[in-house]
Formats: structure tokens, C-alpha cells, sequence
């Protein structure tokens, strides 16, 4: 895990002007606290020696302004980065999503969970610890720059004591590395404890166990806090001794400058200088640590998002939308050959199919891959071997994806047609007259909120969208599995129509559609054969 | 769980409270006694006279983080007692609850919302009580010191304690206002996150990818609007305060008369406000926590709040007493539900479950298939209509013994971060692994489990070895199995499955589950032909049509 990764730059380069910008802010908010250091030493010697003090008020007061300035802004730019870096990042990773096939997308549980809470925990890694970051870069150097020119014996012990900081926080980190991570494993098990209980307290009802697990839980949650305070006790006692460490510093700069004082060899400007402009060398750094505790998961999850996006796809992606060939009219699957991820049997073996205009009904038995030949010719997976050679394709799924919306909303979706089109393919799938007797026609609410639709509604539905598609090739997995004998003829119609200028591959176990096809195609375990 | 502050201080806070206002006293102190030695020793006095103050900046420098380290130990103890101690209370509270008051989609994002919540406000508790006070101390010591020395001075302190606290008001009034619009731009970009990532596919197979982008930026928009006008109101806040320490810095540096005091507590006076700038500034990031807790809070009580859908008979009446050897008669006359009281989700609805019977229940969303299987599970009650097990109305019966006979296998199965064999064992604690064996076994796992390393002490959920959603439905299954309940309620065990996947559980579920009554929840037609009878609530009026 590394504070910050440039890559991410390159991978979000939306993220680019927030983050140069909180870099500036950082640095000028920087220049004007040491600013801030020299006026204010000048206003105590002029309070203490009597003179005027409109000179160094008027010096103080405008750095505050200033910082007061810098302040508002940098507020303003943290969240702003806060918030680009989190939109580039998870914009970058649902568009390599969207375009990959599907054996190059994460597993859906641990993709869900990365592009909600782990994109989620960057804002607060951005919008906070990088400007930490900077402050830690920048402030130490020039408080140490500063001290160079006022006193060099003072930066001189700075200089000396401040590698001591990340040493010691190294040393510590070392010496109780072992510790840490066996805590660690048992803190996150305790910790997930309660989550697990919770999500799972349907279960446990339904089975008469929820009540016994009151005592579990209290019992787990004291020995979190047992196991976490030991933890704790640990990183506060550290942090602890590296605050005693700078204070020591602080205090050895003080003590040399008072000594030299009562000399005579150094003037009170520069010795009130030396102790305000010291601690300025330290505290930047502790915060980078203590920021950088807060935003670990932002970390991990910029590294998890990273890992993901940068990972090289093996073959090049062909998404429906740029296949092998994009004005291909047809659809043709040569000699392929599909594994799922990780199965060790292949579901397609050396299966042929050649499509052209016109309609191609596939049948077989159930299991045989004839939904995976379709998802391979919609391009939406990669064959493991063979080639397929395809239009631009509109799939229709068995499950046909609705957005929460409106009924227009799920009709319009990949095409953004008209009212009058969308009317026109509901009158061809047979649901004109359902939607127009709907309260608000095509404004009404799908789902929990609005109207339930049926299984055959719903993938008559999709079947409207799919003729309001204007690609080549349109595929069609199991159109009538849902549909009474009427609303099936009607969709067979519809689909001999479409084929007459497209073509189209419809996948079936009912007769009807193979009556009225071009070319009916058998899939069996063996592969693919032609029934004339 | 309601009523009152959602901030209340505790012993244990007021303490940690007390040792970080000695903390950043000590720190406050640290500025104004080096000043006050540097000056001091400027003056050019006999070495032995400036003693007592390099003492005095060495203690405070060591006073600071040793009153811290104890300030932290404390709170975050209390803090995770505190959370221990809420934890089993909220879950106490919710287990009557659950499932009928957990919101009827996606219940465990609520309850996970629970966790969260929780966290928030036992945090709050921490991070909003312990600064306050110690900031509360600090700032009154540092006003009473100056004020000892010049009360002018400490009138300044005052001013900009007063400022401070404005401050803190408004940054409160600003991140109480956008906290509930942030929280939903937060959560709709989460939401297409999480729709992304778990149809990619489909939105592909039908060239929305734009479209799904499209949302995204929309999202993505709205959440900059809410960031932005959250950030103007931090923002102000922070300028405030450095204009503040300006104000006093310099009013300070006006007022103090070096004659009058000498020259070193001139110096200190005059560092006094940019330390208490500095020291408390802060304070203004708790206020943060405090909006965000009191909203944790307001949705923690709504949840909690709620009467539970089903309560115990005051006088049950234990019942026929029957064996379990044939199982229970259920029957449903005219029996309507509701979730929420006003409409009903299930329209007046027969069903006649004899000892054994198969029966389907298909209907469009929102037709109230769910609904029937909470009532038949005893999750809620009748609006209207009867509800019977042999006979005896189920009302008059304990809610522990009807909701005994019957097994509840849903679409998304949770998956406990144990072995494989206490996933199970919960259905029926006690049972051996030959029985564990067996339910696997029918339920189409048996060759899944020889497979794994360990057999069946291999760990799972959070943690340990995934399960695709097939294994998961199958788990499932398995323990209504293992339960051994006369009654299986289905509710759309397959949805997330792909159809081959699909098919082949709905067949091994039907064969496990042969010799028991179920009721089967289906958006497919597949499995449909296996069953004595189909009851489709979409065709009113409502009683199953036997086939043949």
C-alpha cells in the first residue's frame, strides 16, 4: 500500500487539476504559516520593546487574512478533489466493467462491494490525508529552510532530530510487527462478528435462534474491546512517544536559544523565531501518520481499483459495439469452444453456426450452452478458442435487465427512441392496448413503487426494446417461454418480420418459432448441426 | 433507544473529557511559557532565575502527550464498552422485528444500515463530548490565566472562545442541513456502483452501456452539488477562525502594556490567542459527527420504534397437540395482509396446504406473493380472512410453535463466517454430521462438500471460501432439510440464477423436499409441471387451480 499512487493520474486524468491544485493551496498555505511565524515574533518584540506596532499588525494581519483565504479555499478544494478522484475512479472501473466480457469482470459480490464502499472510502483519503500529504512534504522543509537563514545552531538540532521521527515510528512498527498481525486477524474476526449476526438475523429467526445469540454478542463485543484496546493501547503509546520526541526537540531548540540569550550572542527576534518556527518542522509529519490511519482503506481501495483497471485484458476485448466486424450483417461462431471460468469441462465444444439475414432458430437440450452461443455471439463473452465473427448485436436475455424507472425509461434505454416509436414496437409485441389502459401510460412506474409486470409482460417488454435497436444482429433467448399461445404467434410474427432485414438468432425449445424459421440449428453436446 | 440528546456524557467520557482538557492546556501552556523564557532570558537575568521555567516547558512539553495517550485510552475503552453494551440491546430489540419491519426488499442492507448507524452514534459519543470538554477546560484555563495578568486580555481570550463556539454552531447548522442530501447522493452512486457491477452483462447484451455511464455522471453530479455546498460551510468556518485569532492577536498585542506586567508576560499575552486558535480550531470537525450521529440516531429510533407485525397470545392455547408424523393442515379463507396496515399487499386469498401438497404461487411484482409466505410463515398477521393450522386459528397459538413447523428458504441465504457444518447446524442444532451429510446430499451438494479441503469444517462466508449463488441456494436448502420442518416455504429460491443453474436446484429442491407440504414463489415456468397445483395471484379472484 503506498500514500499515493501516481498512477492514479494517469488513470484519472479528471482527477488531475483537483489534485495539482490541492498540491499549490498546500504549498502556499505552507510559505504563509512560516509567514505567519516571522510577523508574530516581530509583533512580540514590538510589543515588548515599546515600538510601533503598526508595522507587524499590519504584517500579521494581512498573513491571516491570507491564511484565512487559503484556508477557505483549501476546504473547498479538498472536497472538490475529494469528490473527482472518487467519481474518475469509479467511472474509470464501471466503464472497463461495461466493456469487459464477462470473464474479465470481477465476481459480482466482490465488484459490488469494491465500486460502493471501497470507491466510497477514497473521498475521504482524498479530500483529507492528500492534503496531509502535502502539508508533510512541504511545511518541514520550509520551516527547516527558514531556520537556516534565522539560526543555524536551531536548525541544526531540527535537522538532527527530525529523521528520528520516522526511525522511531519504524523502530516501534518493527518491533511489534508480529503482534499487530496476529491481533489484527483476530481484531477483524471480532469486528465482523456483529455484521455477520446482523445480516444473518432473518436466518436466525426463521430458525428459533436469535434470542440465544444476545449473550454471543455482548460476550464477542467485550472481547473486541479487550483485543482492540491492547491494539490501541499500542499505537497510542507510540504516537505518544513520537509527540514526547518532538516536544524533547522542541524543547532542546528552546533551551540552547535561552541560554544563548542570556549571553547576548542571538537577538530576541531571532530566538521567539527559532520557537515558533521549530514546532513547524514536526507536528506536519505526526499528522501525515495519524491521517494516513484514518485513510487506509481509501488506500487499499485506490490500490484494489488500480489492480483492476490496469490489469491487461489476455485477448483484446470485442464488446457488441465493437466487434471484429462492425458492419458485419450477419453472425457466425467457427469452430468454438467455451470453458466457464474455472469449470473444467468446456459447455461448447467446436461448435459451427452461420448466420445471415433471415432467421436462424437454435433448439437442444437443456444445459447445452444454447444461451452462452448467444451471449458468445452478442460478443459478451470470449470464445476460449474458434472465432466469432459478428455484427453489432441486441441480446435478449431470460432476464432482461428494467431499469427503476418509468416504463418509457425501460423502453428507451440504448436507444433513446420516441414516444410514437416506442408505441409502435408495443403494438407489435401486443401490449399497445395494456400500457394505454396503465394510469400514466408510458410515465408509469415499474416495480415496488408502480406496476408489477408479469414474466411475459416483462419480456415482451424487452422484446419492444429489442426492434427499437437498430443493429444488425439480434438474438433472442427463449422469446415465448413466458407467453400464451396467442401472445407466442404474435411474437413469432414479429420476429419472421424483423428477419426479413436482419438477422436474427433465436434460441427455443417451442415449435412454433421453428415452423416459421430460415434455418433451424440443433445444438447437442457433440456441437452444432443444420436441419434443412 | 429514543428521547434525550443522542450525546450524552458519561463518567467514563467526562474523564477522557478532563485528561484532554489537561492535554491542551499543557499545549497552550508550552507556547506561552517558552515565549515568556525566550523574553525572559533576552532580559540577560542571573541563569539560575530562568530554572523554574525551563522546568515548567519541559513539563508541559511531556505533560501534553502523556495527558493524551490517557485521554484516548480512556474514551476509546468507554467508547467500545458503550458499543458492546448498545450492540446486544439494538439486536435485542430488533429480533421481534425481524423480518416484518426490516422493510420488505433488501433487508440485510438495512440491517447493515443498523450497524453503521450504531457505530456512528457510539462514536459520536467519543469524538463530540470528549473535544468539547477538553476544549471547554482549555479555554477557560487560558482566559483565566490572561485575565489574572491583564483583564483585558482575558476578555479577548473570551471574545474568541465565544467566536469558537459560533463557529462550532454553524459548522453544526451546515452539516445538519446538507448531511440527509449528501447522504442520498452518497447512496444513489453507491447504488449504481452495486447495479454495474452485478449486471454489466445485461446492460451490455442491449447496448445501454452509455445509458448506465450516463447515470453514473448524473450521479456523480449531484453528489458534487452536495459536496460543494457542505464544503462552503466548512469553509466559512474555517477562515472564521483564522480571522478570529487575527482579531484577538492583535487586540492583545494592543492592550498589553509591558510596563504594567513586564515584558515576558507581555510575550505570553500576546501568544496566548494563537495558541487557542490553534488548539481548538479542531473542535469544529466534531460538529461533523455530532450531525451525522443525531441522523444515525433519528433512523436508528424510527426502526427501532415500530411495533412488531406479530405478537404471542396472551393466553395461547397449545393446540391439537397432533404428532408431527403427518404434519400440519394449513389453510388460508379469504386471507388478505398487509406490511404496513394501510393497504393490503395480499387481496382476500384461499389456500388449502394438506400435509404434503406442492403448491406454486406465481402472480406479477406486486401481486403479494411474499406477502402470502409471511403469512404463511408467521411473520405476519391476517388483515382480514383466516389463517388456520389444523383447525386452531394461529393467532391463539405461540408464534415459536407454529413458526417451528415451517422452513423459509429465500433468494439470497446468508451465509455465516463459520464452517459449513454450524451453517447448517442452526437449522437443527445438535444434529450429527451423517444428518449434515445427508441434507447436503439432497439438496445437491454432496459432491461439492467431498471436494472441499476440509470436508465440512471448512470455514465460509466473510473471510473463508465464497459460494457462487447456486452453492448458496442449495445451502439454503440444505438446512430447511436439515430442519426437518413439515412445511417448506420457497420464496423464488432461483432468482439470481442463470436458467441451467435454475433448473437444476428447482429439481433437486423438489426432490429433497418430497415428503413435505411446499409452497414454491416463482417468477419461472420451468419447475411449474412438478407441482399439485398452481395458485396465480395475478388472476383474481385467488384460489388454485388443481390441474388435470
Amino acid at each position: 500500500m503506498r500514500p499515493f499512487d501516481p498512477r492514479v493520474l494517469a488513470v484519472a486524468p479528471a482527477a488531475r487539476r483537483p489534485v495539482a491544485l490541492l498540491a499549490a493551496v498546500g504549498v502556499a498555505q505552507g510559505a504563509a504559516t512560516i509567514g505567519t511565524a516571522f510577523a508574530l515574533a516581530a509583533l512580540v518584540v514590538a510589543v515588548v520593546e515599546g515600538a510601533g506596532l503598526g508595522g507587524p499588525v499590519a504584517w500579521l494581519t494581512g498573513l491571516l487574512v491570507v491564511r484565512a483565504g487559503l484556508g477557505w479555499m483549501s476546504e473547498r478544494v479538498a472536497a472538490w478533489a475529494g469528490v473527482e478522484v472518487t467519481a474518475a475512479l469509479r467511472t474509470v472501473l464501471l466503464r472497463r466493467w461495461l466493456d469487459a466480457p464477462a470473464e474479465q469482470r470481477p465476481d459480482p459480490d466482490r465488484g459490488a462491494t469494491l465500486s460502493a464502499q471501497g470507491v466510497a472510502a477514497i473521498e475521504p483519503y482524498a479530500a483529507r490525508f492528500l492534503p496531509a500529504l502535502v502539508a508533510g512534504a512541504v511545511v518541514p522543509v520550509l520551516a527547516v529552510a527558514a531556520l537556516v537563514w534565522v539560526d543555524w545552531l536551531s536548525a541544526l538540532v531540527v535537522v538532527l532530530t527530525l529523521p528520528l521521527l520516522p526511525l522511531f515510528a519504524a523502530l516501534i512498527g518493527a518491533a511489534t510487527r508480529d503482534e499487530t498481525e496476529k491481533r489484527w486477524a483476530a481484531l477483524s474476526s471480532l469486528a465482523g462478528h456483529f455484521v455477520d449476526v446482523m445480516r444473518g438475523l432473518p436466518t436466525l429467526v426463521g430458525y428459533g435462534r436469535a434470542e440465544r445469540q444476545v449473550e454471543v454478542i455482548t460476550d464477542v463485543s467485550h472481547r473486541h474491546r479487550r483485543a482492540t484496546m491492547r491494539t490501541l493501547r499500542l499505537a497510542f503509546m507510540s504516537s505518544a512517544a513520537l509527540e514526547l520526541l518532538a516536544s524533547i526537540s522542541v524543547a532542546i531548540v528552546a533551551v540552547t536559544v535561552g541560554l544563548r540569550l542570556t549571553h547576548g550572542t542571538v537577538t530576541l527576534q531571532t530566538g521567539l523565531l527559532a520557537i515558533l518556527l521549530a514546532p513547524e518542522a514536526y507536528w506536519p509529519i505526526r499528522r501525515v501518520g495519524a491521517e494516513f490511519h484514518n485513510a487506509a482503506d481509501g488506500a487499499e481501495a485506490v490500490a484494489a481499483v488500480l489492480a483492476d483497471v490496469t490489469t491487461d485484458p489476455a485477448p483484446p476485448a470485442r464488446g457488441p459495439s465493437s466487434p471484429s466486424g462492425p458492419d458485419e450483417l450477419g453472425a457466425a461462431a467457427r469452430a468454438v469452444t467455451y470453458a466457464y471460468p474455472g469449470a473444467p469441462d468446456p459447455v461448447l465444444h467446436g461448435v459451427d453456426l452461420e448466420a445471415g439475414p433471415g432467421l436462424t432458430v437454435v433448439t437442444g437440450p437443456s444445459g447445452v450452452g444454447k444461451s452462452t452461443l448467444l451471449e458468445l455471439l452478442a460478443g459478451l463473452r470470449t470464445p476460449s478458442s474458434g472465432e466469432v465473427v459478428a455484427g453489432r448485436a441486441h441480446l435478449v436475455t431470460q432476464r432482461p435487465f428494467l431499469p427503476a424507472g418509468t416504463l418509457r425509461d425501460a423502453l428507451r434505454l440504448g436507444t433513446d427512441a420516441p414516444d410514437a416509436a416506442l408505441w409502435e414496437a408495443l403494438r407489435r409485441v401486443g401490449l399497445e392496448g395494456f400500457v394505454a389502459g396503465l394510469p400514466e401510460a408510458l410515465g408509469t412506474r415499474l416495480g415496488d413503487d408502480g406496476v408489477g409486470l408479469s414474466a411475459g409482460q416483462r419480456a415482451r417488454v424487452a422484446l419492444a426494446r429489442a426492434t427499437l435497436s437498430s443493429t444488425p444482429v439480434l438474438l433472442v433467448d427463449e422469446p415465448t417461454a413466458h407467453l400464451d399461445a396467442e401472445s407466442s404467434t404474435l411474437v413469432a410474427d414479429l420476429l419472421r418480420d424483423l428477419a426479413e432485414r436482419r438477422t436474427v438468432v433465436a434460441v427455443t425449445h417451442r415449435p412454433e418459432l421453428v415452423r416459421v424459421a430460415d434455418q433451424h440449428v440443433v445444438l447437442t453436446r457433440a456441437g452444432a448441426e443444420v436441419h434443412p | 433507544m429514543s428521547a434525550g440528546p443522542v450525546v450524552r456524557p458519561t463518567r467514563a467520557t467526562v474523564v477522557g473529557g478532563l485528561l484532554g482538557g489537561a492535554a491542551t492546556s499543557a499545549g497552550i501552556a508550552l507556547t506561552a511559557t517558552s515565549g515568556w523564557l525566550i523574553v525572559r532570558a533576552s532580559e540577560r537575568p542571573v541563569i539560575l532565575t530562568l530554572l523554574a521555567a525551563i522546568v515548567a516547558v519541559r513539563a508541559f512539553g511531556m505533560a501534553r502527550p502523556f495527558f493524551r495517550y490517557l485521554e484516548r485510552v480512556v474514551s476509546h475503552d468507554a467508547a467500545l464498552a458503550d458499543l458492546a453494551e448498545r450492540r446486544s440491546s439494538v439486536y435485542a430489540a430488533l429480533v421481534p422485528l425481524t423480518p416484518a419491519r426490516l422493510g420488505r426488499r433488501s433487508r440485510s442492507q438495512v440491517l447493515t444500515g443498523v450497524v453503521d448507524d450504531l457505530t456512528d452514534v457510539v462514536e459520536a459519543q467519543v469524538r463530540v463530548t470528549v473535544p468539547v470538554l477538553s476544549s471547554a477546560v482549555a479555554g477557560l484555563l487560558a482566559t483565566a490565566l490572561t485575565a489574572w495578568f491583564a483583564p483585558a486580555v482575558g476578555l479577548v481570550v473570551a471574545a474568541l472562545l465565544l467566536v469558537l463556539a459560533l463557529g462550532c454552531l454553524l459548522a453544526w447548522r451546515v452539516e445538519s442541513r446538507s448531511r440527509d442530501e449528501l447522504l442520498a447522493a452518497r447512496a444513489e452512486t453507491a447504488r449504481i456502483g452495486d447495479l454495474v457491477a452485478r449486471q454489466a452483462g445485461e446492460l451490455r447484451a442491449i447496448g445501454a452501456q452509455d445509458a448506465a455511464l450516463g447515470w453514473l455522471d448524473d450521479a456523480h453530479a449531484a453528489l458534487r452539488v452536495a459536496v460543494r455546498r457542505q464544503s462552503r460551510g466548512r469553509a466559512g468556518v474555517a477562515a472564521l477562525i483564522l480571522l478570529a485569532t487575527a482579531a484577538a492577536t492583535v487586540s492583545a498585542a494592543v492592550l498589553v502594556d509591558p510596563s504594567a506586567v513586564g515584558a515576558p508576560v507581555a510575550a505570553l499575552l500576546v501568544l496566548v490567542p494563537v495558541a487557542v486558535g490553534e488548539a481548538l480550531a479542531p473542535l469544529v470537525d466534531t460538529m461533523r459527527a455530532l450531525a451525522r450521529a443525531q441522523g444515525s440516531s433519528a433512523r436508528l429510533d424510527a426502526l427501532l420504534d415500530q411495533e412488531p407485525a406479530v405478537h404471542d397470545p396472551d393466553h395461547p392455547d397449545p393446540g391439537p397437540g397432533v404428532g408431527p408424523q403427518h404434519g400440519p393442515h394449513v389453510r388460508l379463507e379469504g386471507a388478505s395482509a398487509s406490511w404496513t396496515g394501510a393497504a393490503d399487499q395480499l387481496a382476500p386469498t384461499d389456500l388449502d396446504l394438506v400435509p404434503g401438497r406442492h403448491v406454486a404461487v406465481v402472480g406479477p411484482n406486486g401481486s403479494g406473493k411474499s406477502t402470502l409466505l409471511a403469512l404463511l410463515a408467521r411473520t405476519l398477521d391476517v388483515s382480514g380472512g383466516r389463517h388456520t393450522v389444523d383447525g386452531t386459528d394461529v393467532r391463539a397459538r405461540p408464534l415459536a410453535e407454529v413458526r417451528s413447523d415451517v422452513a423459509v428458504v429465500d433468494d439470497e441465504p446468508h451465509v455465516f463466517a463459520t464452517t459449513l457444518a454450524e451453517n447448517l447446524r442452526l437449522a437443527r442444532p445438535g444434529a450429527d454430521d451423517a444428518a449434515v451429510r445427508h441434507a447436503l446430499g439432497l439438496a445437491g451438494l454432496g459432491t461439492w462438500a467431498d471436494a472441499l479441503p476440509d470436508g465440512l469444517a471448512t470455514r465460509l462466508g466473510t473471510g473463508g471460501r465464497g459460494l457462487s449463488g447456486g452453492e448458496r441456494t442449495r445451502l439454503g436448502v440444505a438446512r430447511a432439510v436439515l430442519a426437518d420442518r413439515p412445511v417448506v416455504l420457497l420464496d423464488e429460491p432461483a432468482a439470481h440464477l442463470d436458467h441451467p443453474t435454475a433448473t437444476a436446484v428447482l429439481d433437486d429442491v423438489l426432490d429433497a423436499t418430497r415428503d413435505r407440504s411446499v409452497v414454491l414463489v416463482s417468477h419461472r415456468a420451468e419447475a411449474l409441471h412438478r407441482l399439485d397445483a398452481v395458485l396465480d395471484l395475478g388472476d383474481r379472484p385467488a384460489s388454485p387451480t388443481t390441474k388435470e
